[in-house]
């Protein structure tokens, strides 16, 4: 853990930014605990009440904080990682895209903490079939060699298979297309392929049946 | 002695009768060979470990009944650590955490053209391994189910503090970011509504979260997102291995190299995946460095040393299947995969813990046996399969991760029929992307999670018993000897020697 490289030895007052990092976010983690549970009771010794575990937890969570910063102190250690900013807000980005496409919701902008209502925006159902592909190509430019065309007919394909396995074959209640943007006629099309095959199967079963 | 001997092998015959009675019906034949085949389809490829396969097709076991379900899931981790070894293997990244030994020789094995070999006494040792850690898990369960019955709420808790002190000791890297990690995810696991007085607890006034944090988003955010946005930063060259996959029956000479290393693997893995923590993914560790010091020129390894294929692999396997142990019988899950099974069996209503085997004998003895039997399909599907793993594995990156992350979010979407468990999964894995770039194992983290519940639960509990005496937890023998023992590892933790051969055991993947 403990590097020992010249550039190491230069830095200063900080021998170990990556511990003192991970205790200041440990820090922090306590604070949310410690604040998420301030009006929570104790309780007695024979009846715990709700608040003594996040409260004893926060607080042992943030003693490791401050070791952790005193530790980086005086030891020596490794410099901090380097954050990519592309990867996450993509991925991330791409599961929100799904989140509120899927089901439909309703944004609103502003109207907390003393800010005006600024606008809201209803997104209605569209389903799989349109949230699937979508997230696909979203998250797909967190790695810079995408291509357009590949990945949106690679969208396209992945989004009929989970539909078809998912709705299909596991008859799982995941909304596919309910604002019925699939023209019917590739509908009745599906339909009847469906039936033909449920037939086809009926027909074999009986004859082994019978 | 002779009669308490007979008698316990043929209960255990006999329990092992009825529950391949229950487990070779063909609903359930056919449900265990699906959860193998999509398990090692998905552990196949490369940073989809264990922990996101099955919080991803955790949906696909919704409209079967628990048995079934079980005997699914089972098969997708096994299907998925089995899986992981063919990508070591054949592209030198390990498919996940518990198969990276197996790149240093399985690697080198293929590109002496010897893939075939590697991927056959891979397969050969961990069929060993599973049938072996069967019929410990079938013998081991019942004395231990009967000790778990006298356990009272502070012995549970005393359990539960030893458990995450040997996940301290077993966790790679620094102690205290282990131990505070933990700590981190008990805090976690007291979000939502407080079952006896009913209060939010650190919701923030959020409805959404009330119910409390969802296992099943806490570990698809750490270990499927999370695991993807670390992938994409490092470009992983990938070196498949060309041409030929040559024979997969390793000959007579290999068999005899291999032998050895099997059985001690298997001993090994055992044992330290019945431990909590990162039991299973040491014992691959713990296997390899055996070989190497027990080899009479070690220098044969790290260039194509069939027992360093073979000891790891079995030890991965038997690793995987102890683990069940401490779930089954004392319904305290020992790792990540396991607090994921408690997750699926809750959603199934079955609440893990001693009172399984009684209760419902056919579920306990059936998912056991299904192992046995998913390990002998894993050996006769694999091998025929694996030219089609290679062409699974020549699927450039930029294309799986978003399949990955699709079927993420659908999986998730599906387990509460929520968009918003969606988002939070998304934040988890901003989480654990965090966690991670800070020098914190995500791991632990969701073992503390998990048990943080139980144990608040108990500790509460052997505190209303004792009327808000602390001298409980000493006093009762049993959970006296489980803290001083928590107590011992703590102390072997900090200890400057046992660390340094801690990170000798890791430094043999560097």
């Amino acid at each position: 853990m403990t590097s020992q490289s010249p550039e190491a030895r230069r830095r200063g007052f900080i021998k170990s930014p990556f511990d003192f990092a991970g205790g200041l976010f440990l820090l922090f983690l306590a604070a949310v605990g410690l604040a998420g549970g301030f009006n929570l009771p104790t309780g007695t010794l024979s009846g715990i009440g709700s608040g003594l575990m996040p409260r004893v937890v926060s607080i042992l969570v943030a003693a490791f904080g401050v070791f952790l910063i005193i530790q980086a102190l005086l030891v020596e250690g490794d410099r901090l990682e380097r954050w990519h900013v592309r990867g996450p807000v993509f991925i991330l980005g791409s599961a929100l895209v799904f989140a509120l496409l899927i089901r439909g919701s309703t944004l609103s902008f502003g109207g907390f903490a003393g800010i005006p209502l600024l606008a809201t925006v209803h997104i209605p159902p569209l389903g799989l079939i349109v949230a699937g592909p979508l997230c696909v190509v979203v998250c797909a430019y967190a790695d810079k060699d995408t291509r357009l065309l590949e990945i949106v007919v690679f969208a396209v394909v992945m989004t009929l298979i989970c539909g078809f396995m998912f709705k299909e074959m596991l008859n799982l209640p995941i909304p596919f297309d309910p604002a019925g943007l699939i023209p019917d006629a590739i509908n009745n099309a599906y339909a009847g392929v469906k039936w033909a095959i449920g037939q086809a199967f009926g027909f074999v079963k009986n004859l082994f049946v019978s | 002695m002779f009669d308490y001997l007979a008698k316990f092998t043929t209960d255990l015959a006999g329990n092992l009768t009825f529950g391949m009675g229950v487990a070779l019906s063909v609903r359930n034949i056919a449900l265990c060979f699906i959860g193998c085949l999509v398990g090692t389809l998905i552990g196949v490829l490369p940073g989809v470990g264990p922990i996101a396969t099955i919080t991803m097709l955790l949906p696909i076991t919704f409209g079967i009944d628990p048995t079934g379900a079980l005997i699914m899931l089972a098969g997708i981790y096994y299907g998925a650590q089995y899986g992981g070894s063919t990508t070591s293997i054949l592209v030198n990244i390990p498919g996940e955490a518990t198969s990276v030994v197996t790149t240093l020789d399985g690697h080198q094995m293929a590109k002496q053209g010897r893939a075939g070999v590697a991927l056959g006494i891979a397969a050969i040792g961990s069929f060993i391994a599973g049938c072996v850690s069967t019929l410990v898990i079938a013998a081991l369960a019942a004395p231990l189910t009967a000790v778990a019955l006298q356990f009272g709420p502070a012995d549970y808790f005393s359990l539960m503090v030893l458990g995450l002190m040997f996940a301290v000791v077993l966790a790679r890297g620094s102690v205290p970011k282990a131990m505070a990690v933990i700590l981190v995810g008990i805090l976690l696991s007291t979000v939502g509504t407080d079952l006896e007085s009913g209060e939010e607890r650190l919701t923030f006034g959020w409805t959404e979260i009330s119910d409390g944090l969802d296992v099943a988003v806490l570990a698809m955010g750490m270990f499927g997102f999370a695991e993807i946005l670390r992938n994409l930063e490092t470009t992983q060259a990938r070196d498949i291995v060309h041409g030929a996959i040559g024979n997969l029956l390793p000959n007579r000479q290999d068999f005899k190299q291999s032998n050895g290393p099997i059985w001690r693997g298997t001993l090994v893995g055992a044992i330290l995946g019945l431990l909590p923590g990162n039991g299973a993914v040491l014992g691959p560790f713990a296997s390899y460095t055996l070989e190497k010091k027990l080899a009479k020129d070690p220098s044969r390894f790290g260039r194509g040393a069939i027992e360093g294929v073979a000891g790891p692999e079995s030890a991965n396997n038997a690793g995987a299947q102890t683990a069940f142990i401490p779930l089954l019988t004392l319904g305290i899950p020992p790792n990540a995969v396991m607090a994921l099974m408690v997750g699926a069996m809750q959603i199934h209503g079955i609440v893990p813990g001693p009172q399984i085997m009684t209760k419902q004998p056919h579920l306990f003895w059936g998912m056991i046996a299904s192992m046995w039997i998913g390990n002998l399909m894993l050996l006769i599907i694999n091998l025929p399969l694996i030219g089609l793993w290679v062409r699974f594995l020549k699927v450039p990156y930029r294309l799986m991760f978003p399949a990955i992350i699709l079927l993420c979010c659908i999986g998730i979407y599906s387990v509460n029929n929520s968009p918003i468990d969606v988002i939070m999964t998304a934040g988890f894995g901003l989480f654990g992307y965090a966690l991670v770039k800070y020098g914190f194992e995500p791991a632990p983290l969701l073992l503390g999670f998990v048990l943080g519940r139980l144990m608040e639960e108990k500790l509460r509990q052997a505190l209303v018993i004792s009327r808000g005496s602390f001298i409980t937890f000493i006093e009762r023998p049993l959970s006296g000897c489980l803290l001083l023992l928590a107590l011992i590892l703590v102390i072997i933790a900090v200890l400057p020697a046992i660390r340094q051969s801690r990170e000798e055991v890791f430094a043999e993947a560097d």
